[in-house]
């Protein structure tokens, strides 16, 4: 055993800034815990089926996006309120949450051409941005990936693409938590200055390239060995319920709506 | 040195610790044992400070470590530096381009002169017998090399708490013996260990101290290592062992394991 | 740069989409070709890794830190086509789930991120390093690439939202989507991306080579050499055919007065937030003076400009790897 080893560290650090570790332990958390928790949505019995979820919110953010009627707005507002108030709270919050942020963020871009007089657009793609992704947020969170997958099957996306998406999300667990364990690790050891930032944190991004180099490689061995051959079939059930026939009705409503205000 | 009060956690809804309260004086050496999920690595990452309890309250010598105050730099920092973490993975604990550089990291960033950097990494090579390793890259090394190379990155920090999570998981037999007189080495030179494992055999040999989490992610037992290996039926209870796991009395050595039918 | 719904128009929406259709398209025929059909996993953790470099921060002077997009970087690791595909997958799963970039104009951040940083990135990458036979012209090329990818896709989204109040107003004359004039949107954009993030791009991007350069040189994407050539062709084409494709779409392209345009520009000199020489050394009306006044259809004025601008990067590079080849002989 070494002397120094034998007696305790006299040590006083210095600081150094290096929020960057924090920052990024913050949003790979954040990406990680919206996986995990989205591969919980299983639709419950009063669900709507996935492909007219996607197909409907997608003509949604259409309509939206080419209308310029405030009224359709405000209809359109009405209805996602509604479809919200029959999400549980804690998912009403995220949503919410995430397009008034996006909005806001929105709504700052655009006030100096609001200043300018421009009355249209600094109001108008605020409030379109908020239901655009109010949609898209109600969509992800009552819906689980695989089934959004699934429904995009539907939609005549060839499978291979349909497959790639899949392992994507996977990996992304995967690899996420690699890199998330590096960054706690770089952390704990972060014990003062670091003076070559940059090397450090391409050190866990390389780490990462070569890691998920290696895991495809032994995905592919995974696959060949259990008969793969580059063809995938995404396999889809079909059943009409009462709830996909009160959606699809609003939906046609807000079409209406859509048409009738021109 | 390490006082838990009480401490809850829980993940997103799901409980991992619950109400623990646990001691652990300067050079002890506590093996945790539990069955897997039983909420060890959770303590481990509570015991580092990468998470905070919900409910409770952690103290390292007599100063309460909170988020709040580990947002200070220099607080963290130092705190890091007087607790070592050897990571299960071993692979996600090495992000530099070659080994030497990978245990320098530390000292180099402690301020010391290259001089001094390069004593301590010598002698961090020389005492995990890896001096042959010097310039390869960590991420083409074997499991046994790297965690080898891990334990050393740690080492030079020269921190007073060492915590191995799983430490002797993935390794060959030789490596696993060599690994467990290194760590009687360590805690004979004063360093306090704490070590999560499943290996009863590595607790016997390693700890004074053992602490059982039940399936409830609480503290089952808090007793001389000895005395809670010779507890059968409450190894049994938490389903750590099942009914085919057994001692054998006799002289000199004594060890568990399980018989191959 | 991810550019959300609703500033652009549904029609631009489209025909970015359509043009970056044939680059998916033949990215799909050239990944075939080059990895096998049953090596897809490679795609899909090619994307993974594309997604979680764009959570990583980046630490920048003065403690604060930024995003890279590491599109260059990953058409260097594994090829600008398999790139192309990755970084598309990437930007769909954080429109479907994270609310980064919209739905509609998915296409369009594909365009930018996806088709336009990764093949410009790879393309200047490759040219100097054919250029410059030594390890250091690899990191300029890869330096310079990054750098000077990141910013073309960052004028690409420049042009889109600025081409917005040109094209689509109400009968008022007031912008329907993106209110912002070439003469704002391209110095906003374009101001940060090269003084910060290109830097923060170019940096992240030579660091991880080294890393894995250094330790495993093997896992590198090796191109053919005739491929730059293929690139270089698409590219053209795609310069050439985007306004096509927006004309396409029956908008009043032919419509605009000089007048109109002269109002939008001095709408945006009104604006009073652009330094007055950043203005001139920016905006498109000083590159091309008789853009709107001397009676050349827009569109020629747009295209005009698109190759003055490929132009004066190609006489940039010559000029660079000549300089660096006078070095060289200078040296032996």
């Amino acid at each position: 055993m070494p002397e120094w080893l034998l007696k305790d560290e006299n040590y006083q650090p210095l600081p150094d800034r290096d929020t960057f570790i924090d920052k990024s332990i913050l949003s790979l958390l954040r990406i990680l815990s919206r996986i995990r928790a989205q591969s919980g949505y299983t639709g419950g019995k009063h669900s709507v089926h996935a492909v007219y979820k996607v197909a409907c919110t997608f003509l949604l953010i259409v309509l939206l996006s080419v209308s310029r009627n405030i009224w359709f707005l405000a209809a359109v507002g009405a209805y996602l309120l509604a479809a919200l108030s029959l999400m549980s709270a804690d998912r009403i919050i995220r949503v919410i949450k995430a397009g008034l942020i996006i909005s806001f963020f929105s709504f700052l871009i655009l006030l100096p051409a609001f200043l300018m007089g421009n009355r249209y657009s600094p109001v108008m793609i605020p409030l379109k941005t908020l239901a655009t992704v109010t949609a898209v947020g109600i969509l992800s969170h009552t819906t689980g990936w695989h089934a959004v997958t699934g429904a995009l099957k539907s939609f005549f996306i060839p499978d291979i693409f349909i497959f790639v998406l899949d392992i994507t999300i996977k990996y992304i667990v995967m690899l996420g938590e690699l890199s998330l364990d590096l960054f706690y690790s770089l952390k704990l050891r972060s014990v003062g200055k670091n003076v070559e930032k940059y090397s450090s944190l391409s050190g866990i991004a390389g780490t990462m390239f070569l890691k998920s180099k290696e895991m495809a490689e032994d995905m592919y061995s995974a696959m060949e060995c259990r008969g793969f051959t580059g063809s995938y079939r995404v396999r889809r059930r079909f059943r009409f319920t009462p709830a996909d026939f009160l959606y699809i009705v609003v939906h046609i409503l807000l079409i209406t709506i859509f048409v009738y205000l021109g | 040195m390490i006082e838990l009060n009480d401490v809850s956690y829980s993940y997103e809804g799901i409980p991992a610790l619950k109400r623990v309260s646990l001691r652990i004086e300067k050079g002890e050496s506590v093996a945790l044992m539990g069955v897997n999920g039983s909420g060890k690595s959770t303590l481990l990452k509570l015991l580092n400070g990468i998470i905070f309890p919900d409910t409770g309250e952690y103290l390292f010598g007599g100063e309460s470590i909170t988020q709040k105050k580990m947002q200070d730099a220099v607080f963290s920092k130092h705190f890091h530096q007087r607790v070592g973490f050897v990571f299960q993975n071993s692979d996600t604990q090495l992000f530099c381009s070659d080994v030497y550089d990978e245990i320098a990291f530390g000292p180099r960033q402690m301020g010391m002169e290259e001089t001094e950097v390069e004593k301590r990494v010598e002698d961090c090579l020389a005492l995990l017998s890896i001096q042959n390793f010097r310039h390869r890259q960590p991420y083409h090394l074997s499991g046994g090399e790297k965690k080898k190379v891990a334990i050393a990155c740690v080492l030079a920090l020269n921190p007073e708490v060492l915590v191995f999570d799983e430490p002797l998981n993935g390794l060959d037999p030789r490596t696993r013996r060599w690994f467990v007189s290194f760590l009687i080495q360590l805690h004979k030179a004063g360093k306090t260990l704490i070590s999560s494992t499943h290996d009863l055999e590595m607790v016997q040999e390693i700890a004074t101290r053992a602490v059982l989490f039940d399936e409830k992610h609480t503290v089952a037992a808090d007793k001389p290592a000895q005395e809670l290996l010779e507890d059968i039926d409450l190894l049994k209870k938490v389903n750590l062992i099942d009914e085919f796991y057994h001692k054998h009395p006799g002289a000199g050595h004594q060890h568990f394991h399980i018989h191959p039918f | 740069m991810h550019i959300p719904d609703n500033y652009l128009s549904p029609s631009t929406c489209a025909a970015l989409g359509a043009a970056v259709a044939p680059v998916w398209a033949l990215s799909v025929k050239k990944v075939k070709k080059e990895i096998t059909k049953a090596k897809m996993p490679l795609l899909g953790i090619g994307a993974s890794f594309s997604f979680l470099m764009m959570m990583f921060n980046v630490p920048l002077p003065g403690g604060t830190t930024g995003h890279a997009v590491g599109g260059t970087l990953l058409a260097i690791l594994l090829g600008p086509f398999s790139a192309c595909i990755s970084v598309s997958v990437a930007l769909l799963i954080q429109a479907l789930f994270f609310g980064d970039g919209g739905i509609l104009s998915f296409g369009a951040n594909c365009f930018n991120m996806a088709f336009v940083l990764p093949f410009v990135g790879y393309f200047v990458y490759k040219f100097i390093k054919d250029r410059v036979r030594t390890e250091k012209g690899e990191f300029i090329g890869i330096a310079v690439g990054s750098y000077i990818g990141i910013n073309a896709a960052a004028l690409c989204a420049a042009i889109e939202f600025g081409i917005q109040p040109l094209l689509f107003k109400d009968a008022a004359g007031h912008a329907l989507y993106s209110p912002y004039p070439l003469s704002v949107s391209i110095p906003a954009m374009l101001i940060p991306h090269l003084l910060v993030a290109g830097v923060v791009e170019a940096v992240f991007t030579v660091a991880i080579f080294a890393f894995i350069k250094k330790v495993s040189p093997g896992t590198i994407y090796e191109g053919a050499k005739e491929k730059s050539k293929a690139i270089y062709g698409l590219l053209a084409a795609l310069i050439l055919m985007t306004p096509l494709g927006l004309l396409a779409t029956g908008t009043a392209w032919g419509e605009w007065g000089a007048d109109e345009i002269q109002e939008v520009v001095s709408n945006g000199q009104a604006l009073g937030f652009i330094p007055q020489g950043m203005q001139n050394g920016f905006s498109f009306e000083a590159m091309m003076p008789d853009y709107s006044v001397g009676g050349i259809p827009e569109i020629a004025g747009y295209i005009l400009s698109a190759v003055a601008g490929v132009a004066l990067l190609l006489i940039l590079f010559k000029i660079i790897s000549s300089l660096k080849k006078a070095n060289h002989s200078v040296h032996e």
